[in-house]
């Protein structure tokens, strides 16, 4: 519901456009940030906008999988990138109840997938094509696997889309499952730094992508059919034969922010970001140790035009 | 459980409380074996007869919360103003002033040597460039400490006071220190709502219970001399308590103030899962998720200095202390604040300090080196310990043995052998007439040809129920059997089974290889020197950066899981036996040594048996570490309880959550109680 401003100024760019009431201007808007450097980016972008338009803004550590409970009781008022992969079940509950609302996506063009540092090319031949997983299982055999290959899986919480992936495609690996981030990062820098084979599934934007030279592994496109018909794909018996569905990236807000904040939520839920803008700075953070402050403010400086547009919108 | 097997065995004509339990076990598990075929769910208990008890218990939880959601919300609004005032104090404070008033401190309880541990503890905190995050972690500690103190405090005096409750309460402690703390995050969110308080709430409990534990036994130990003069003084029983009774037991009160304070400060990191404030243990989180090791450990060292800080200070409060000099107290803060108020200009901002970064990327480095240069002799640990130990005891010989671990295939002939042999070695015993000792040789025979996690359930039921009848008679084993038929019914029954493999293979480990250091430590005075820092920071710092070195080396995996349980378990292991073989008392020493006894002797025939109770008290501690970290193992990829419990978290799934925590705890108080029963037994044979 978007009420019309009576201000002055709102009268003096009168037709331009229907700007939203500011709201409770005294109050800050409290944005939850997680775990990872990219949502770090991705929060403090639109904290600055928010600031832009004239809000106070205050950024909240919260934990990712614990966040919705303080979305739903407005400890928190809104969240801005969840990843579809990997959102646990009581964001669906906060959604029926009607205490969270869904603000659309993020416009991050994420991929998930079975993957690898680049030299196991050297170890498995063939890679990146997918059939050559057939042959080279041996290559990443372990204790715990024998006589299959080892595929390090996502940790258990979200869901097993690795192993789901090694059945449908018959793929002579066993998946096991990771624990955490940190267990799936450590992997991958033993791995670089050792010179020995792993086949993990991950996804990207992520910095460590570009930080272990972590390629994807080719699969078929992963259409819906897929998901649904055995009979599609190179194994007529099975679903799942393919790659992983494309995940979506979203943003979330406690639902009585609308009514609060009118102006916030147009331009939260309006705000974008591509993963060319976010994957540099999470390189410029992460890699060469930036602060995030710092780093966004340099990029708001220098794309007034990607962020500008959207804040005006709202408030003008 | 395979430690406490020498129980006391005489002639076999009239059959021993060990025998007879053991001979019942093995014949359970011989029916058990030859019924496996025809009777499946013998040796898996069918998904049929499952309750939902999962289901149950989360929807009476979640009635039950929402129940009392709104006085829990009330009591979290209210928290909220000490935990904010105690922020705005310690986040505005300068630096230096802060600086000086440890210091100050440091000099006022322990003199020179506290005055220098309290200024270089909070130099290196200074240095490393957490300045700001340590000030919210000592805020949420500064308040949940008092919070902690009263709930310990309140219920060490009702136990008092009420002796009808002292065992229920035993119990609730028992509960609130076993129960993972993850377990009950997400009700404590739904109760308490999101940030800092949660995390207050969650570490509260956890420290409560050393707190009413000691208070209980201060009370306890007041002279009866003492408590007789208060009440022939005519005072009301308030004022017994209050003006007698609690200052004469100070000294064990001021213990469990101590206590609680080193277990609000490990909690730190349970408070930063949640989020809600920029603490010290949200940077470990961080830096452990990037898998930066040097970073990790660093944030780390800064919760573990202020362990060892607040662990000193307040234990000088525990003993007798004389008093130092105050004019040096005057002294020392005047100086900070002269100091602050000359160079209030010039103060590097504390957070801009990256004194520490090389030496944490040299650690980092280092660690990159290690892997590269040690890879191949530690992937060969690695697998010869998992084909040859791990695998077998988990799935079993017949299972473990393929040719492409062992270079041949186990077959059932192998299995009629081994039995065989097993059978031989009883009888050989029995004959010589130690029946307990063969029967307990046939039963781990047979364990370790079917693995662990394929036990048969009425063989895990009678076993368990034999080996608590003997440490502690009937009432012990009907617990002890009823607690476990809650796990078998709840369908957590398989991974309860992976948990008390994976515990169970690390608290073996542990007891061996943490009895040894501790026989080490105590016959020879420069070994205890460099193991005890290591075991202080073993105890304090947050289990998770453990992970990090331990993944990099050996991969995700049971064996990296095992390695970092071990890591942790063993400290109690190693101090408890040193504590126990260093303090004989010396007229048995010398009562040993003039009858001419070796060395060798006196550790064997005095030390060693004068000793037991204590080391037993070591193993039931490391075996309730064991399970403590089972949750933090989880992490690098386990199966067992610990994943359920990471999964209720990240579905918000109140039930599964507390059944695991709940199934968990079972476990470990069914093995604390049987080797307290053990442990008593000795002490009881020893005279104590």
């Amino acid at each position: 519901m978007k009420k019309l401003s009576v201000s002055l100024m709102a009268l003096t760019v009168a037709g331009a456009a229907q700007a939203a009431d500011m709201g409770a201007v005294d109050e800050p808007i409290k944005l939850a940030i997680n775990e990872w450097t990219g949502q770090h980016v991705t929060t403090h972008v639109a904290g600055e906008m928010l600031k832009a338009a004239g809000y106070n803004v205050e950024f909240v550590t919260a934990g990712m999988m614990n966040q919705f409970q303080a979305l739903a009781d407005g400890d928190i008022d809104a969240t801005l990138e969840i990843w579809s992969s990997n959102v646990s079940d009581e964001y669906a509950k906060k959604i029926d109840e009607g205490t969270v609302v869904e603000i659309g996506d993020l416009g991050l063009a994420a991929k998930e997938g079975i993957a690898y540092p680049a030299h196991v090319a050297d170890l498995c031949p063939g890679l990146p094509a997918w059939e050559a997983l057939k042959d080279c299982a041996q290559v990443f055999a372990t204790a715990e696997t024998l006589p299959g290959g080892r595929l390090v899986d996502y940790p258990a919480d979200w869901g097993t889309p690795g192993a789901d992936r090694m059945t449908g495609l018959e793929l002579p690996f066993k998946a096991v499952p990771a624990g955490s981030e940190g267990a799936l990062i450590a992997e991958l820098r033993a791995s670089t730094e050792r010179k020995s084979p792993l086949l993990i599934t991950f996804w990207q934007p992520h910095w460590a992508m570009s930080a272990y030279d972590v390629q994807f592994v080719d699969l078929p496109a992963g259409e819906e059919a897929c998901f649904n018909d055995p009979a599609w794909g190179p194994n007529p018996n099975a679903i799942n034969d393919c790659d992983f569905s494309p995940s979506r990236i979203f943003k979330a807000s406690w639902s009585g922010m609308e009514d609060k904040w009118p102006a916030a939520y147009e331009i939260l839920s309006n705000y974008q970001l591509a993963v060319e803008d976010q994957q540099p700075m999470m390189g410029a953070i992460d890699v060469d140790g930036g602060q995030v402050e710092e780093v966004v403010a340099a990029w708001m400086a220098e794309n007034e035009g990607k962020w500008r547009p959207v804040v005006d919108a709202a408030t003008q | 459980m395979t430690a406490v097997t020498d129980l006391p065995t005489q002639n076999s004509a009239q059959l021993t409380a060990g025998a007879k339990a053991a001979l019942i076990t093995v014949i359970v598990g011989a029916v058990c074996l030859v019924l496996e075929g025809i009777a499946p769910w013998l040796v898996k208990w069918p998904t049929a007869w499952e309750l939902p008890a999962t289901q149950w218990v989360g929807a009476f939880l979640g009635w039950f919360l929402n129940l009392i959601k709104p006085a829990m919300r009330l009591f979290s609004d209210l928290m909220t103003y000490p935990m904010d005032w105690a922020n705005y104090v310690l986040g505005n404070t300068p630096w230096p002033i802060l600086i000086g008033i440890v210091t100050a401190l440091g000099w006022y309880l322990g003199g020179l040597p506290m005055a220098a541990l309290g200024f270089l503890g909070l130099s290196f905190v200074l240095a490393s460039g957490y300045w700001a995050e340590s000030m919210n972690t000592l805020a949420l500690v500064a308040v949940s400490v008092p919070v902690a103190l009263i709930m310990g405090g309140g219920i060490g005096i009702l136990a008092n006071e009420v002796p009808k409750v002292k065992s229920l309460v035993q119990a609730v402690l028992d509960v609130m220190q076993t129960v993972p703390t993850f377990a009950y995050l997400t009700p404590l969110l739904l109760l308490f709502g999101f940030g800092p308080v949660v995390g207050l709430i969650a570490s509260a409990i956890y420290a409560a219970p050393p707190m009413a534990r000691n208070v209980m036994l201060g009370l306890e130990r007041v002279e009866p001399e003492i408590k007789e003069a208060a009440i022939m003084s005519g005072g009301t029983r308030f004022q017994q308590l209050f003006q007698v009774e609690i200052p004469a037991a100070t000294t064990q009160i001021m213990v469990g103030v101590n206590q609680c304070l080193m277990a609000a400060l490990s909690m730190v990191i349970i408070a930063a899962v949640i989020g809600g404030f920029n603490d010290i243990g949200w940077e470990v989180l961080l830096t452990m998720r990037k898998a930066q090791f040097g970073e990790s450990l660093m944030a780390g060292l800064v919760i573990v200095v202020f362990a060892v800080v607040i662990d000193r200070m307040s234990g000088t409060l525990a003993t007798e202390r004389k008093r130092y000099d105050s004019r040096v107290v005057w002294a020392m803060l005047g100086f900070a604040v002269l100091f602050t108020l000359a160079f209030r200009n010039w103060l590097p901002n504390p957070s801009e300090l990256t004194l520490l970064d090389p030496m944490a990327e040299a650690v980092d480095s280092g660690l990159t080196a290690f892997t590269q240069a040690n890879g191949p002799w530690l992937d060969a640990f690695k697998n010869n310990s998992l084909f040859y130990v791990l695998l077998p005891l988990r799935i079993g010989l017949d299972q473990a043995v393929l040719p492409f671990t062992w270079g041949f295939q186990w077959t059932s002939t192998m299995s009629a052998g081994l039995f065989a042999a097993g059978a031989a070695i009883a009888l050989l015993m029995a004959w010589r007439g130690r029946l307990t000792g063969g029967l307990i040789v046939l039963i781990l025979i047979g364990m370790l040809e079917t693995g662990i996690a394929n036990l048969p359930w009425p063989f895990v039921l009678t076993s368990v129920a034999a080996l608590s009848w003997v440490a502690g008679g009937w009432r012990l084993a009907a617990l002890c059997v009823g607690l476990l038929c809650t796990i078998l019914v709840s369908g957590l029954w398989e991974r309860a089974l992976l948990s008390l493999y994976l515990s169970g293979a690390a608290v073996f480990s542990c007891a061996v290889l943490g009895g040894l250091i501790g026989l080490a430590s105590a016959v020879w005075e420069p070994v205890w020197k460099v193991v005890r820092p290591i075991c202080d920071m073993l105890q304090t710092i947050p289990l998770f950066v453990f992970l990090i070195p331990v993944l990099m080396v050996f991969q995700i995996g049971e064996f990296s899981a095992f390695l970092a349980i071990c890591a942790y378990a063993i400290v109690p292991m190693i101090r408890y036996t040193r504590h126990g073989l260093v303090n004989t008392p010396e007229e048995m020493m010398e009562a040993a040594i003039s009858s001419g006894a070796t060395e060798w002797q006196i550790m064997r025939d005095v030390r060693a048996p004068y000793a037991a109770p204590t080391i037993l008290l070591g193993l039931n501690q490391t075996i309730l570490y064991a399970f403590a970290m089972l949750v933090i193992a989880a992490l690098i990829g386990t199966t067992g309880l610990g994943q359920s419990i990471y999964l209720a978290l990240g579905q918000a799934d109140v039930g599964l959550g507390i059944s695991a925590g709940a199934a968990m705890a079972v476990l470990a108080l069914i093995a604390d109680r049987i080797v307290q029963g053990f442990a008593e037994e000795r002490r009881a044979a020893l005279g104590l």
